[in-house]
């Protein structure tokens, strides 16, 4: 194998994980507070046809990203209002999120008929043309999209955010024993909220990244894939830590990038096996990583405020 | 105007939950720089009232002053910021924290950054200025738990409060430790803070206290001056009539053979690590072994691996010759009462009649051809209610509808009716109320004399001394001596809890 | 709901907690209802005309009702599936893996000419869909059982690869793939293989019917047997299951096998009774619908074969409210949904606001204090 297909692979990787990434880091604060958002998988979806139809209509990717926050804060709120203040069962309200979210993205797809063929413009470079050429990091890093470049500094910052300051030791106390963060004086519901609501943005924004960030067109039937609960799984696998959720997403882009290009140089193996690949790499890892990762303590949990 | 003298004022407040008034008008004041000691029995409202204090429930009606003016709190933050701090009989730390983390969480402040350093510092002098001494980078599961209390104390301290509420805070600590929690409590108070000392324990409500305010069943009884108090006055108001002390009489049990054997046993707690050590102990029939201790020195564990909950990492148990490898789900074999019974002992989502058959739903008679007989289980869990008292109107009445003291009694009725050859009971008496503690003990004795061989688990030393044939204490996961119960004495049991066994005594 | 907070009715202990779920499931549906009408009524349709067009389409003859028991026996099978695992306290959601491998498994037997009387060959079709099925449920059970892995993701990547192990089976797998096909699928069933037609002129199976009786079988041995004894004391409580010498581990894992292979009976049952052939994509959304009946059903098996059949009249209408009024076709499954998150959202709080009125009611401290005899004193 030669140099170029390594650097295409790792490429494709680092593409293929940049919307993963985004997802992941607001799960992270979410789940670090003791709420699952199962419902990212859907949001997602949410996302990445927002992203794409207000790019079609406006033909503004600025516009297109800010519209998706907002669907993705709106959603992040209802997931936040069922799970944190009715006490929610938080896998139910997920995948009930989701199953909302199948049917209304293909519904609201199909009435933009317009938009069904459509192909829009996709997140520029934010390097000079002549940087991509640079040997190695050129491709590498200089040809992505700016979603790739957002993915790749963002884990930094949130994990910076998570651990050096007030707001991220308040989201790790509430977590862990929201009782006590309560009697500390914190507000446990405006906490849990506000990453719950971060958690809908970063699920949305990575929806976005998957149709803007690389195709340029919306799917109908699901075309997240289970993305968002193979996020879900690399938060666990990587403990919970902004950082290293970022490079276990980049681990599963390298796998299942790796098995597309096996399909155009192998035929020994049907082409279906590798596409399983990911998947069960995520079972895998999820299996070797499970009992060393250190669960929030009430993660999962609902929280009752009136419980003292 | 003139200076107001209280620090704390507390005029009648209820407060009233659906179906019970769990603070029917109650008064107190605190003066400045005073201890005042909240003395009643579980469950008689002190932690509802300090809880209104702290904001966590909104009083029905009165009103709280604090330094002679009217404060209405709403939540722990507005507490706080009017000089508040309360140390909860269950810790509120995060323990997967740091101390400092811990001692700065939910302090507003206008830098969003963390900066650890000068909060360290401060918090150096507080542990200076009161003794008690924790270091600020330790995380705080790995802290004992008497340190653990430290924490809280100085949490409450940096915020600098005017009046701090410990809620029963010597349960947890040795006797040395309570010593050095009330110089710390001294010194608190020399500054012009004030303190409110809640406690059932009479002992140290004396020692401590200035003055003392008596409420039963929601109720204020009286506040009297600490100087004019005995112990056996305090306790009439407490419980509303004389009471007297007893050591409960027994007979002889002549046929003593030993049931429950343990060599060399080892075992780690759940979080990895050595809970037990190399631990030797025979319980014969016709005996009640007291096992007396501060809280978390393998108490737990001890149980746990006696029933077979627990891997022993070294050495052996066996009851009556037969031995422990599995989970003993058998009550007719070894009764088990577990010290934490809502979340072991009982479904709480179950009826009375199914949990009294938890461990023998597949056994005859509940069982037949694999199907659930409820007819018999039925029949057999309302001759089990009449048999113990149970107080609920039927059967099938959820056991989460029940108080505390008769969850116990179905959780007692199933471990100790069919007559096990070994009982252990793990805090048997916790959180009920006097009647509830003497039926308890009446039923223990029972069976001692029936011939069971009885573990008695309990971190009150008083019940311990009036109830065991022999005490043995724990402390660090090792045995510190065995004594009989009729002669044994408190200062020498105080003493080995604090980790000096007994032949360094000698 | 108002009104049934003051009703007297509510005070009563095992009346008053089934009025106050049905009362508040009821209310969720019809939030439910309503959100979707308002939905339906911003994609330009009138939702009366929509919901009109739903209920005729579910209800409206006995093609359209037959239709209903069809399209209500996944859900019925799954529905079971699930609610036996909320009772355990876990999370089936594979029941989209198990449904392919039920149906590979079938077409295994099914599609060979084994010279077998038909009753035997349907059988033996079953056979194989359940060793299927429950080996591919033996992964996310062992998974959750012994290593802890969540059930819900392990169960959703096995359902992807699932669908990509039955893509290759009915492209490449050169035993069951027709090859000369225009759209990749399996070779057809053969007659003895295929479950029978029960009213002339519709595609009613068994498969329904299969469905109620699992339900009621299952009902009793929740209630009446050891072993369902077990599993709901596992579900509610798993220290006190440990405590009284349950092995979890095990039950946990034999629960989500047996999910798996009813799940396996259902894809067996869709393709040897409606479709007659395995192909890519044969079921889709059942995982979640299946869990919006158990929730629906609060996991009762009874009450799996209601919330079942209101479902399917919801797809089955659904379908015809797509045709009729050009509302999207994945209407209904928007409606189910939305419904399940108002029953949800409407239902927690206020159970627990229930709870408390309960606990401090008539039996509790007051006679006990009374009865204390002699107290303690520390000397």
């Amino acid at each position: 194998m030669s140099f170029d297909i390594i650097v295409d692979w790792l490429q494709a990787a680092l593409r293929w994980a940049a919307p993963l990434i985004l997802v992941s880091i607001g799960e992270v604060y979410s789940e670090r507070s003791g709420v699952i958002n199962m419902g990212i998988e859907g949001i997602m979806l949410f996302g990445a046809l927002s992203g794409v139809a207000v790019a079609f209509y406006t033909q503004s990717l600025l516009l297109a990203l800010l519209i998706t926050i907002v669907v993705g804060a709106i959603l992040g709120l209802a997931v936040a209002y069922l799970t944190v203040s009715r006490r929610t069962n938080q896998v139910v309200t997920g995948l009930m999120i989701n199953m909302v979210a199948l049917g209304a993205t293909d519904m609201i797809f199909a009435l933009l008929s317009a938009t069904r063929k459509a192909r829009v413009a996709t997140f520029p470079t934010i390097f000079p043309e002549s940087m991509h050429n640079i040997p190695v990091i050129g491709k590498l890093l200089f040809a992505q999209p700016v979603s790739t470049w957002i993915a790749l500094i963002l884990p930094f910052i949130a994990g910076y955010i998570l651990y050096k300051t007030k707001w991220g030791l308040n989201v790790r106390a509430v977590g862990d024993n929201p009782k006590a963060a309560a009697t500390a004086g914190l507000s446990v519901i405006h906490i849990k909220y506000q990453t719950v609501i971060l958690s809908g943005i970063f699920a949305a924004v990575g929806g976005c990244a998957l149709t803007l960030g690389e195709v340029g067109y919306f799917s109908a039937g699901g075309m997240a894939a289970g993305r968002g609960f193979i996020v879900m799984a690399a938060c666990v696998v990587a403990g919970w830590d902004p950082v290293r959720t970022a490079l276990i997403c980049i681990a599963f882009g390298a796998a299942d990038t790796a098995q597309l290009r096996f399909q155009s140089i192998t035929t020994v193996v049907p082409y279906q096996f590798l596409q399983m690949l990911p998947y069960i790499i995520t079972i895998i890892a999820l299996t070797i990583m499970v009992k060393r990762s250190r669960v929030p303590k009430t993660w999962g949990a609902p929280y009752d405020p009136k419980d003292v | 105007m003139q200076e107001n003298n209280y620090a704390l004022q507390m005029q009648d407040i209820t407060v009233e939950f659906p179906g019970v008034l769990a603070n029917d008008h109650v008064s107190i004041d605190c003066k400045k720089g005073e201890v005042l000691g909240l003395l009643g029995e579980n469950g008689a409202g002190k932690t509802t009232l300090m809880n209104v204090l702290y904001g966590l429930y909104p009083p029905t009606s009165g009103k709280i002053l604090l330094g002679g003016n009217e404060v209405h709190i709403s939540s722990p933050s507005e507490a706080i910021e009017n000089g508040v701090g309360m140390v909860h009989q269950h810790f509120k730390l995060v323990d997967t924290l740091s101390v400092i983390e811990n001692v700065i969480l939910g302090i507003p402040s206008k830098k969003q950054r963390l900066d650890l350093e000068p909060a360290k510092k401060r918090l150096l002098e507080l542990c200076k200025e009161y003794e008690l001494y924790v270091d600020p980078d330790e995380i705080v599961w790995r802290l004992p738990v008497g340190k653990q209390q430290w924490v809280e104390i100085l949490k409450a301290l940096y915020r600098d409060c005017k009046v701090l509420v410990l809620d029963e805070p010597t349960a947890v600590l040795t006797p040395a430790e309570s010593d050095q929690l009330c110089r710390a409590i001294r010194r608190i108070t020399a500054d012009g803070r004030s303190v409110v000392f809640i406690s059932h324990k009479l002992r140290e409500v004396i020692q401590i206290t200035d003055r003392v305010t008596v409420i039963r069943d929601g109720k204020l009884i009286g506040t009297i001056d600490t100087k004019d108090a005995t112990q056996i006055k305090l306790a009439e108001m407490m419980v509303g009539r004389p009471v007297t002390i007893v050591r409960k009489e027994r007979p002889v049990f002549e046929d003593k053979k030993p049931i429950l054997v343990m060599e060399g046993v080892s075992a780690k707690d759940d979080r990895g690590i050595q809970a037990l050590k190399n631990l030797n102990l025979i319980v014969h029939s016709g005996e009640i072994v007291g096992l007396a201790g501060v809280d978390g020195n393998g108490q737990r564990e001890l149980a746990e691996c006696i029933v077979g909950l627990r891997k022993l990492t070294s050495g052996s148990i066996t009851i009556k010759d037969k031995k422990v490898n599995n989970v003993i789900a058998d009550p007719s074999f070894v009764g088990f009462i577990p010290e934490d019974r809502q979340k072991t002992g009982l479904v709480m989502d179950f009826s009375i009649a199914d949990n009294m058959i938890i461990k023998d739903y597949q056994n005859e008679p509940f069982a037949q051809n694999k199907i659930l007989r409820y007819k018999v289980i039925k029949k057999h869990a309302r001759a089990m209610i009449r048999k113990y008292n149970v107080k609920s109107p039927s059967e099938d009445v959820k056991v989460r509808n029940l108080s505390g003291g008769n969850q116990q009694k179905v959780v007692i009725a199933r471990e100790l009716d069919p007559e096990p050859v070994l009982d252990i009971a793990a805090h048997p008496t916790r959180g009920l109320d006097l009647g509830a503690v003497t039926n308890v003990h009446d039923i223990l004795l029972k069976e001692r004399n029936r011939g069971a061989a009885v573990l008695f688990i309990s971190a009150e030393l008083q019940e311990v001394m009036a109830l065991s044939d022999r005490i043995i204490v724990l402390f660090g996961g090792e045995i510190m001596g065995d004594l009989n119960g009729e002669t044994a004495d408190q200062q020498v049991i105080g003493q080995m809890m604090l980790g000096q066994p007994l032949e360094v005594q000698k | 709901m108002k009104l049934l907070k003051n009703a007297k009715i509510l005070d009563v202990p095992i009346i008053g907690d089934i009025v106050v779920s049905a009362g508040r499931t009821f209310l969720g549906i019809a939030l439910g209802l309503i959100a979707s009408g308002i939905l339906i009524a911003i994609t330009g349709v009138n939702p009366f005309v929509a919901y009109a067009a739903l209920i005729k389409g579910a209800f409206g003859n006995a093609q359209a009702m037959s239709n209903v028991l069809v399209r209500a026996s996944p859900l019925l099978l799954g529905g079971i599936a699930v609610s036996l695992g909320i009772k355990a306290g876990v999370w089936n959601t594979g029941i989209e893996g198990y449904m392919y491998l039920g149906a590979i498994g079938a077409a295994m037997v099914g599609v060979l000419d084994l010279g077998l009387p038909p009753v035997v060959h349907i059988l033996l079709c079953f056979v194989c869909a359940a060793v299927f099925a429950g080996i591919w449920g033996a992964i996310p059970g062992y998974l959750r059982a012994y290593k802890g892995v969540n059930e819900v993701t392990s169960t959703i990547m096995l359902n992807y690869i699932a669908i990509y192990l039955t893509s290759w089976v009915v492209s490449n797998f050169s035993l069951l793939a027709q090859t000369d096909a225009f759209y990749p699928m399996s070779k057809q069933f053969l007659p003895s293989a295929l479950l029978p037609i029960l009213m002339p002129g519709s595609s009613l199976h068994p498969g329904p019917f299969i469905g109620i009786i699992l339900c009621i079988v299952f009902y009793f041995v929740l209630n009446y047997t050891p072993f369902g004894f077990r599993t709901k004391m596992l579900g509610a409580n798993p220290f006190a299951a440990r405590y009284s010498g349950t092995n979890s581990n095990k039950q946990i894992m034999i629960i989500i096998i047996i999910g798996a292979v009813i799940g396996g009976f259902s894809g067996a049952v869709e393709v040897m009774g409606l479709k007659h052939r395995v192909f890519m994509d044969f079921v889709t959304g059942v995982g979640y619908e299946s869990v919006a009946v158990a929730l629906l059903a609060g996991g009762s098996p009874i009450g799996v074969v209601f919330s079942a059949l209101f479902f399917a009249a919801l797809k089955a209408g659904g379908a015809t409210m797509s045709i009729e009024t050009g509302v999207a076709s994945s209407m209904s499954s928007i409606i189910i949904a939305m419904c399940m998150l108002f029953v949800i959202g409407v239902g927690v709080v206020d159970s627990h606001r229930l709870k408390k009125v309960v606990d401090t009611s008539k039996y509790d401290e007051a006679d006990e204090i009374a009865e204390a005899p002699k107290g303690k004193v520390e000397k």
